[in-house]
């Protein structure tokens, strides 16, 4: 047997062992374990560990210590690891900067591929609907019906519908994400009156398609590159500069990706690209115009995507603008950047522990005194929104980019 | 995206905090940039100032000896510098590192008032605590909800310790007969010592229990009336006239719960000194995180230094890098505050060590360069003597102004300060003076970081 021939022998007993050997791009994250002191800072900080307990849920620590030293055996872990919201604090918090939210994401991915039996079961309806609709949410039926729902949420928030518009070489592509495009329409459409009203070049998708990020986040890496790779094609073909969207996943997600897939193309959330492209002197020119709205008082959550896994920068930018705003109070809860337990897929298998992770921050949000809640995520939007609905409380939510549009453009 | 800012502070320790809240108290706009957190979010949430000299096996029983006997011995220590500045007579070095030090633990002693660490004791005198083991350390504040009180003064006062069913950081049994056979051959009270086991059931298990889980479960309404209810006839059976704790008692409201505690079952409650990560670690690092962002300062989290432009002998910009973004920080002064193994702000690897940020020179206790030392070699049982382990020796050398100097004596650049555990010269685990030191060496870098700023325009 040559080396070739020997080389191919190993490879084709892989499967049979339980191995998936590394991407040369995960590298950099299984060398980050070894970084660990087993210190365990990060639990004093697990969101979830102080929800639901070390003993359902032992933390950020064990997984980066116990489960990722013992490949191949995975799958053993499988009653823990799908636990983790993903919010990153870990790695925030981590003197040694190991990377543990990539871990978990790591370790699901083998799960996924050698033991699909013990892979939640919900996880693979939201599998099923990628495969056929390229989208994490089964998409509409009827066109119509659609665009029907659609003009009555903007009727009721009082936004201007801003046609579609397709068209290459544009400065911008407007990506919503498949929250936005196929179930809160409000925010995609009140960023289409954003970048209308700074005369932004933009464009959306013919044929919208997923960021990936619910597939990574599932372990179901092949989907994953695969729609990354078909999300790359679409952006090139494009020939746009820049992408900005208005979720919280996917602008961190879509930074992710282009630099491992070298896109060229940086990825902006909606925030940043009004805080550093339009500039605060456009945006208060453009608030003076409008005849100021009734006066609210908000706080803000912070969703993880956007301060852990991108940069805190950004909901600086947010409380900027807001500050810009006339008769906007804003007043911090203590626990405004404390996971939503909306994230990593866990309410789709484990809705208690999703729902027991956001009640330290329905408890701040009350004491704050705010009426509204705002937040640049659909999905953090989503989950406070159903949550605070359960515990009857008065406080409405509304995701930052509506909250924006409809300051912008009171008439 | 540029940033513009008189001081940036790159750590977010006592000692960064510190500083950052000195600057932006004197008028400075200030930006703090912290990766990970590090050592001061593992304290045990005690401020040392001074503990033991190195060599020595007796504790110091006040930071007025220790500093003096460290003036003498070790003129080079983080403590010693402060005799240096321009401005102190030589007969007045003395006066001026107690003065300097006794300055700072008012200030902190201030500004920790109200929050959820506010701290107790006294320059003047060393207190000694007890830890989850049993035994005692000397330091110089604690938190209030760690105030031993007259425990071990008053001859009539009995301790009781009591432990929580299934939190394994602490056997309250072990702990009693450790600080009774302590206490016994001292002669000294408490004569009586009781241990007992109470239930607390965050999720309604009372196995695999973790610290954060109890200290947020004490947070919540309800909570502690459930430990008065189980603690009062262990108090009253063997007539307890102290109750020691794991340090678990509330992260938000841990000071509320002991006064609860006390009213309810008639005994005076403390939490114990306890393992890295502490929860009162953890609350003083969030208390002066609040204590920085009051006074008007701005914290970059999840920022890490990764690049400088240098001009001259100053340096202009730095770059710091998010997981996904890099924004440009333009200042006129820099606190260098990043910890020393821990923190990240000096490392070792195959080639030697290095400081993190700046590359700047690393010294060992001998003020050699550390440059070539391996600390692979450096791991024998030979390694830890009565002095310490070497390598908690080595760090940056300093100047009276508290900038960090080159291989030719010189400052490295006229605008950079450093202060903390990145410091040379001081070992705090055989010392005791780990947040002493970072906190007088952020006073001082700051004040004279506040001087280079005012004094800015012309050199």
């Amino acid at each position: 047997m040559n080396e070739d021939e020997a080389y191919e022998y190993v490879k084709n007993t892989l499967k049979k062992e339980l191995i998936t050997p590394y991407h040369a791009d995960e590298l950099e994250i299984v060398k980050s374990v070894s970084c660990c002191i087993n210190c365990g800072l990060c639990i004093n900080h697990c969101p979830v560990v102080a929800a639901i307990g070390l003993d359902r849920f032992n933390g950020p620590r064990s997984i980066a210590v116990e489960l990722s030293r013992s490949p191949p055996e995975y799958w053993s872990t499988a009653d823990k690891i799908y636990l983790c919201t993903g919010c990153g604090t870990c790695r925030e918090v981590c003197p040694k900067n190991v990377d543990i939210p990539e871990i978990v994401n790591l370790i699901r991915a083998r799960i996924f591929e050698h033991r699909p039996d013990l892979v939640p079961k919900g996880f693979m309806l939201v599998k099923e609907i990628i495969a056929e609709h390229n989208l994490a949410f089964e998409p509409w039926v009827d066109r119509e019906e659609k665009a029907e729902s659609r003009d009555m949420r903007l009727e009721r928030l009082g936004l201007p519908h801003i046609p579609d518009v397709v068209k290459k070489n544009a400065e911008v592509l407007f990506y919503p994400g498949c929250q936005a495009e196929e179930r809160t329409q409000e925010v995609r459409e009140a960023a289409k009156v954003i970048l209308d009203l700074f005369a932004v070049d933009f464009t959306v998708l013919d044929e919208f398609s997923c960021c990936s990020l619910p597939s990574h986040l599932m372990g179901d890496e092949d989907s994953a590159r695969n729609l990354a790779k078909q999300l790359k094609k679409k952006v090139k073909k494009l020939g746009v500069k820049k992408v900005v969207t208005t979720c919280a996943g996917c602008t961190s997600n879509l930074a992710d990706l282009a630099e491992r897939d070298n896109w060229g193309t940086p990825t902006y959330h909606l925030l940043e690209f009004l805080a550093e492209e339009i500039g605060f002197d456009r945006i208060k020119q453009a608030l003076k115009e409008q005849t100021p709205s009734q006066s609210v008082h908000v706080s803000v959550h912070d969703p993880c995507h956007l301060i852990r896994h991108t940069s805190r920068r950004i909901m600086d930018y947010a409380m900027d603008i807001l500050s810009l705003m006339p008769g906007v109070k804003v007043t911090e809860s203590i626990t405004h950047d404390s996971c939503c337990g909306g994230g990593g897929m866990v309410s789709y298998h484990s809705r208690d522990v999703a729902d027991a992770v956001v009640k330290e921050n329905l408890i701040s949000l009350e004491e704050t005194g705010a009426e509204r809640l705002v937040t640049p995520c659909p999905l953090c939007t989503a989950q406070i929104e159903s949550n605070l609905f359960k515990s009857g409380s008065s406080i409405e939510v509304d995701d930052l980019t509506v909250f924006l549009a409809q300051r912008f453009s009171k008439e | 995206m540029i940033l513009e800012s008189d001081l940036l502070v790159i750590g977010g320790g006592l000692a960064g905090l510190v500083a950052g809240t000195i600057a932006t108290e004197s008028g400075a706009s200030t930006i703090l940039l912290r990766k990970g957190q590090s050592a001061t979010a593992f304290s045990s949430g005690a401020i040392d100032i001074i503990g033991y000299l190195p060599d020595a096996a007796e504790s110091i029983s006040d930071p007025l000896e220790g500093l003096t006997a460290i003036a003498g011995l070790y003129p080079l220590h983080p403590y010693g510098v402060v005799g240096y500045g321009d401005d102190v007579a030589p007969e007045e070095v003395v006066d001026a590192i107690i003065g300097r030090v006794r300055d700072t633990v008012v200030w902190l002693k201030n500004h920790l008032q109200g929050t959820i660490a506010s701290v107790m004791g006294d320059f003047n005198t060393n207190i000694y605590p007890i830890t989850i083991l049993g035994t005692t350390k000397p330091t110089c504040l604690v938190q209030e909800t760690m105030n031993p009180g007259d425990v071990n003064k008053h001859e009539e006062s009995v301790l009781l310790f009591a432990g929580i069913t299934g939190y394994p950081d602490f056997n309250p049994s072990a702990a009693a007969k450790t600080y009774l056979e302590d206490r016994m051959a001292l002669g000294q009270p408490p004569h009586k010592i009781g241990h007992c086991m109470t239930q607390l059931m965050p999720f309604r298990k009372c196995f695999n229990i973790s610290s954060i889980e109890i200290a947020r479960h004490l947070d919540h309404a309800g909570s502690i009336e459930t430990l008065a209810k189980q603690l009062e006839p262990h108090v009253k059976q063997i007539g307890a006239t102290h109750v020691a704790i794991p340090p678990v008692l509330g992260f938000r409201h841990a000071l509320k719960n002991k006064r609860e505690l006390e009213k309810s079952i008639g005994a005076e409650v403390f939490e114990l000194l306890g393992f890295p990560p502490s929860i009162p670690g953890l609350r003083l690092q969030r208390a002066l995180e609040e204590v920085y962002t009051k006074a008007g300062g701005k914290m970059l989290v999840g920022h890490e230094a990764t690049s400088y432009t240098k001009t001259g002998q100053k340096i202009k910009t730095v770059v710091a890098r998010s997981p996904r973004r890099e924004i440009s920080i333009d200042t006129k002064a820099v606190v260098l505050a990043t910890g020393k193994y821990i923190g990240g702000g000096i490392a070792g690897d195959e080639k030697g060590l290095r400081e993190t940020v700046f590359d700047i020179m690393t010294v060992t206790a001998d003020y050699h360069s550390a440059k070539d030392i391996l600390p692979s070699k450096a791991t024998n049982r030979l390694e830890i003597s009565p002095m310490g382990q070497q390598l908690q020796w080595c760090g940056l050398s300093i100047d009276p102004q508290f900038r960090p100097i080159r291989e030719d004596g010189l400052e490295w650049a006229d605008n950079v300060f450093a202060a903390g555990a990145v410091l040379a010269g001081y070992n705090y685990s055989v010392e005791k003076s780990g947040l002493g030191v970072a906190l007088t060496s952020g006073y001082s870098a700051a004040k004279s970081a506040i001087k280079c700023i005012k004094g800015g325009g012309e050199n």
